[in-house]
């Protein structure tokens, strides 16, 4: 008999798939590209270990648009995450029913019209 | 045969007429049983009423063009869970799917996924059913509902309803289940949940145990795509979490009772 | 009306070994406790440390100067304790979909932690330096 399980295409596979299962896939993505960020962060701190030189060379680097960009990516995975980990806090522990759907448009409103907001204020300081 | 295009009579419009029947290509995944290579087959099918179902289109393609096709079916009123499918990429039963609400164009049909295929549009529901017996032995009991009724002739005992129809939709439908076969999947842990929301003189100690476990009801991602497949709206992704507060509430009382005792002991 | 009281018989009870009692798994409630703590200490962090800095980060003597709060140390120590251990925890949830073995899933286990602490050492490390303890 043919094993139809797909693997990992089956979690991020976005055809067919209701809010609830694209929340899951977003929520997979910006979790691990936002672990991926928090090590790509740690990582650059480095710089300040090696003395002011290194680290005011990364400050100047760090106001070029391309990085801000990256910012603002980085901006709108950490709303969508949080807001959407207050969704499934609220959910799971029975806190919400029912209302997985309508909490999701909400949430993820608020989440764009913040990341927008952040990104005018990082474009505008630049 | 593979592609087949079988223009039966009644669908050839008569000269200068408008066609009174339509037609739609329905696309079928074909799995041969000997294991061969899996391939699509392209069938136009004479659409004969707005209330024509998938299921009616499959059984005209095995009456009409190739009765070598496997699809399995009993009821043709989503009662039996037996004609689950992949129409168009959702996780539907074919009796109660009509071509009339699906998207212009060519209609695809494939066989759930995350259960093993045994030919063509069939499933092996085996495993669906292991894993339901020790939750679903207690769901078949006497009720109480039906107090002094009697059950039919030839029927031992009167039987509980559940909304589950054991189509395994659900299963399909689940991401999770689509690299791990040993979670227990939304259909279990959804019966899980009607024993210990109805416990009805049973003890579901045991059945709590079990969905506690490591594959149980902590590994649902809350996608809720089982509660969007199911055909029955037995809601196995709320049932889940119904599960989740209970076995909460059961392990902070645990803890609670332990406290209590050891300050009893130290007394 | 009496109800009859069925005993309950669980005939797979005893493939579910691994779901026995003490080995409940409360990595789920762990993931939303630390989820809700990040989430709060992420936005002291973005809003103190980015968004109220003229050019969105501080230059090295700026930062210096910041790091001598022990307030400020320990919020961000705090964050990164905890947003780390809920990364890792996230991470642990996504392997363990792929099904692996129980031997697997410990091995898995034991280097997530290592390289938690790893994570959190080298935080203190860096404070160290940069504030100047040693």
């Amino acid at each position: 008999m043919m094993n139809e399980r797909r693997g990992v295409a089956g979690w991020f596979d976005p055809r067919g798939r209701r809010l609830g299962g694209l929340a899951f896939i977003v929520n997979r993505l910006s979790g691990l590209g936002v672990l991926v960020y928090l090590y790509l962060h740690l990582l650059i701190l480095t710089q300040l270990a090696r003395g002011p030189v290194a680290w005011d060379a990364f400050v100047a680097f760090a106001g070029s648009p391309v990085v801000l960009a990256f910012d603002v990516l980085l901006l709108a995975g950490l709303l969508v995450h949080g807001l959407n980990g207050v969704r499934l806090a609220l959910l799971g522990f029975g806190v919400v029913t029912g209302r997985g759907t309508a909490l999701f448009v909400a949430l993820m409103t608020g989440a764009v019209l913040i990341a927008a907001v952040g990104a005018l204020r990082l474009f505008e300081v630049a | 045969m593979a592609t087949l295009v079988d223009r039966p009579p009644e669908a050839v419009p008569a000269p200068g007429a408008a066609p009174v029947t339509a037609t739609r290509v329905v696309r079928v995944r074909r799995t041969p049983r000997d294991g061969g290579a899996a391939r699509w087959d392209r069938v136009e099918v004479p659409v004969s009423s707005s209330r024509m179902t998938v299921l009616d289109a499959l059984t005209w393609i095995r009456s009409r063009v190739d009765p070598t096709l496997d699809v399995r079916h009993s009821c043709f009123h989503a009662s039996c869970g037996t004609c689950g499918l992949r129409v168009d990429g959702r996780d539907v039963l074919a009796c109660v799917t009509r071509l009339d609400d699906l998207r212009e164009g060519e209609v695809s049909v494939e066989p759930l996924r995350n259960q093993p295929v045994v030919s063509d549009l069939v499933v092996d529901l085996e495993a669906l059913y292991e894993a339901l017996e020790p939750m679903a032995v207690p769901l078949v009991r006497s009720s109480t509902l039906v107090a002094g009724g009697r059950p039919a002739e030839g029927v031992p005992a009167l039987g509980r309803f559940e909304d589950c129809i054991e189509c395994g939709l659900c299963i399909s439908a689940c991401p999770i289940e689509a690299t791990d076969a040993a979670y227990e999947g939304p259909a279990v842990l959804g019966a899980a949940w009607r024993v210990i929301d109805e416990p009805r003189g049973t003890d579901p100690a045991s059945a709590l145990a079990i969905v506690d476990g490591d594959q149980g009801a902590w590994r649902c991602h809350l996608a809720f795509e089982c509660s969007e497949a199911c055909p029955s709206e037995a809601e196995p992704g709320e049932h889940i979490l119904h599960l989740r507060r209970g076995l909460l509430r059961r392990r902070v009382a645990a803890i609670l009772r332990r406290r209590g005792t050891h300050e009893g002991s130290g007394r | 009306m009496t109800v009859p009281s069925i005993p309950l018989r669980l005939p797979g009870a005893a493939d579910h070994a691994r779901g026995e009692a003490g080995a409940h798994d409360w990595s789920w409630v762990w993931q939303a406790v630390s989820g809700i703590v990040v989430l709060g200490l992420v936005t002291v962090h973005m809003v103190a440390q980015h968004f109220v800095v003229p050019e969105g980060l501080r230059d090295f003597a700026a930062v210096v100067a910041w790091l001598s709060s022990p307030v400020v140390i320990v919020v961000e120590l705090a964050f990164l304790v905890s947003v780390a251990w809920h990364g890792l925890l996230g991470l642990r949830a996504v392997l363990f979909d792929f099904g692996f073995s129980p031997r697997t899933e410990r091995w898995i286990t034991r280097t997530l932690v290592a390289i938690w602490i790893v994570t959190v050492g080298y935080g203190l490390w860096l404070t160290s330096v940069i504030a100047g303890w040693t």
